[in-house]
């Protein structure tokens, strides 16, 4: 064995705890995964294989599809919110001054709250009988009357954005901060005396030069919406009617309360599809963007 | 006619004194180097010059009109940074015409003038590059760019040269002569390294712990420095400096005790001097000579180490005064161990007060 052979052998050696760890809390689950899709298999047992069956059900699932159209839609909304919002915070409280220091603690101190816990702080916040939302709206004479937000699919959106947004802004700004902070000063200052604006070094050296950070940031947040459970499972319970339905709740639904784990199964490998493609479109266009 | 003028600066960061009460006058067209240790002040200085700092107490003027609480890119000045601070999204040509473009300038304009620049600096096929693409100096040119693009009044370099390699660094020295020759700007030149100070500037100031300690051309400095900070900071290799004895003072020269044995009359006095006083005296390594035969010896010793460069050849020799560093020429050829003697120069040696002032020389 030449030494080349014995180096590679070490070098299989080192990286060998976590290819292992890999295994088998990735690929033999997403295999498992993608082997019960194949199958009928239900929660109680039993099952028999039925090949791509699920998908094509899938594919005529209109159900999923509102679900998926429901996500896509939450997912739209909230990711330029988190990361327009993100990036203002970040700009505001980037010196470290103390204010500003103390201020990043307490916009970040919601992201260590469980989402299960905010949700349910909010859903109380929203209640049109005692939430404090709605008295405050009424005392500031924005609205007359308290809105029941959970009655309409609109309404009952913009609560979980709001709601959403409140406990993952912080992480976002958080990493903005660090991105901004990583950009040398001497950049900045050859910027000052070049003559930038606010706006101009905003735009023409801060921005470009956290291009990865952003697109981090908006990979976690999207992939963050489009896996997006326990917010609405709480706050709406897929209600109105059904209309705030997401893809995850409606695969929880076929597994865990319909007892379909096969075509659940099926609608996982499928959304994992969607997401994967999504991030490699986009990793492709910010990249592309990052080198021009 | 003065071009920037600093009076009276003060700057404080809490506590912590950076810049003391310094007034300094910079000519305009002069080359003026800052010069000093790590943390004697001059970065902090030039950054206030440059308004990247607030001035705790005085005044920055420059061309006659007081900048001090003028933002950076009103006070027509270009600044050259140590790590060079090229915006690493930008191409070299991006990166030179950036103030005519936030200048909102039109895009034939910058595209002449960063032409121009770059014909100049010899950047001309390097425009479409990023600065990871570059090496050490074509960066530190495109810097240079940067500054000469926006046509400053007054160029300011903060250890521009201090990351680049030993034969780069001569070949930019060169480079930035051959600049302020041909511009006749003003320029401001930070650094530590007094070789660059010397070969550069036309002026130097020698900055200690946030006071100029010496402002003079390289050569005043280095024939007649103030103090014993400016005469061991400038030259390499570095001034002996070894204690002594007044043994007999009077108004224009002193008689003083070299070693055991030998006395040397010095050219120099002080008015609150009186016999037995102690102090020092400064002599530089190439005013030590070798001595001939044993008729007249100022000291002897044992050679200890020998440092052989090719141009000149340098002894330290251990001494009953202490270690005695002798520069001598290139073809010298002695032995570690090996006993000598030395001779003093005596018109060249300097003699310090115990507080680190040179005594003023008389002519005899």
């Amino acid at each position: 064995m030449n030494s080349r052979n014995a180096s590679r052998w070490i070098g299989l050696i080192y990286v060998l705890p976590a290819l292992i760890f890999v295994c088998a809390f990735v690929l033999y689950p997403f295999g498992q995964l993608v082997y019960t899709s194949l199958t009928s298999q239900s929660l109680l047992g039993g099952g028999a294989f039925v090949g791509l069956a699920n998908y094509q059900r899938a594919f005529n699932d209109a159900a999923f599809w509102t679900a998926l159209g429901f996500t896509a839609r939450y997912t739209l909304f909230i990711t330029p919110i988190l990361m327009g919002l993100g990036l203002l915070l970040a700009f505001l409280v980037l010196p470290n001054r103390k204010i500003q220091k103390f201020a990043r603690g307490v916009i970040f101190l919601p992201v260590v709250i469980g989402l299960g816990t905010s949700s349910f702080l909010w859903y109380w916040l929203f209640d049109e009988q005692v939430g404090l939302f709605n008295k405050v709206l009424v005392n500031l004479h924005v609205i007359v009357h308290p809105i029941v937000w959970f009655t309409s699919a609109d309404l009952a959106l913009w609560a979980v954005i709001i709601s959403v947004t409140w406990k993952v802004v912080g992480f976002g700004m958080i990493l903005f901060v660090a991105g901004m902070q990583s950009i040398s000063s001497e950049v900045v200052e050859a910027s000052l005396i070049d003559g930038t604006s606010y706006l101009q070094r905003t735009t023409r050296i801060f921005l470009p030069l956290i291009l990865r950070t952003i697109l981090l940031v908006t990979l976690i947040s999207a992939i963050g919406s489009m896996l997006a459970f326990e917010q609405l499972y709480i706050m709406t319970a897929g209600g109105p009617r059904g209309k705030t339905l997401t893809t995850v709740y409606w695969i929880y639904q076929n597994s865990f309360i319909n007892f379909k784990l096969g075509y659940g199964a099926a609608l996982s490998v499928i959304l994992t599809g969607i997401i994967l493609c999504g991030t490699a479109v986009q990793l492709v266009l910010t990249n592309r963007r990052a080198h021009q | 006619m003065k071009h920037v003028e600093l009076q009276n600066i003060t700057k404080r960061y809490g506590q912590f004194q950076a810049v003391t009460d310094l007034s300094l006058v910079i000519e305009k067209g002069e080359f003026c180097a800052l010069l000093g240790p790590s943390g004697c002040g001059k970065s902090t200085l030039l950054r206030m010059i440059a308004g990247l700092e607030e001035v705790t107490e005085g005044k920055v003027v420059i061309s006659g009109a007081d900048v001090t609480d003028v933002p950076p890119a009103k006070r027509r000045i270009a600044m050259v940074f140590q790590s060079y601070a090229l915006y690493p999204h930008m191409t070299v040509g991006q990166n030179i015409g950036f103030s005519l473009s936030v200048a909102h300038a039109s895009k034939a304009e910058i595209e002449k003038r960063t032409a121009e620049v770059a014909t100049m600096l010899q950047l001309d096929k390097l425009l479409d590059r990023r600065p990871a693409q570059l090496s050490g100096g074509q960066r530190q040119r495109v810097a240079i760019g940067r500054a000469l693009v926006r046509e400053p009044e007054v160029f300011l370099f903060d250890e521009p040269l201090s990351n680049l390699d030993a034969l780069l660094r001569v070949q930019m020295r060169l480079e930035l002569a051959k600049l302020h020759k041909e511009l006749k700007s003003t320029m401001i030149y930070v650094t530590h390294d007094q070789v660059e100070a010397m070969t550069l500037a036309t002026k130097i100031v020698v900055l200690d712990n946030g006071r100029i300690s010496q402002v003079g051309t390289p050569l005043e400095l280095y024939h007649s420095p103030a103090n014993k900070f400016v005469a061991s900071f400038i030259g390499s290799p570095a001034m002996n400096f070894f204690n002594s004895k007044i043994i007999n003072v009077s108004a224009k020269s002193m008689d003083i005790q070299l070693g055991s044995t030998r006395q040397i009359k010095l050219n120099c006095s002080g008015t609150d001097l009186k016999n037995g006083d102690d102090i020092e005296i400064g002599i530089r390594p190439e005013h030590i000579t070798i001595a001939e035969s044993s008729k007249r010896v100022d000291i002897s010793g044992a050679i200890s180490i020998v440092e052989q460069l090719g141009n000149s050849t340098v002894l330290y020799v251990d001494s009953e005064i202490g270690q005695v560093i002798v520069e001598c020429g290139g073809d010298t050829n002695l032995e570690i161990g090996s006993a000598i003697g030395l001779n003093f120069d005596i018109k060249k040696v300097h003699a310090f007060s115990t507080g680190g002032q040179v005594l003023p020389r008389h002519s005899v």
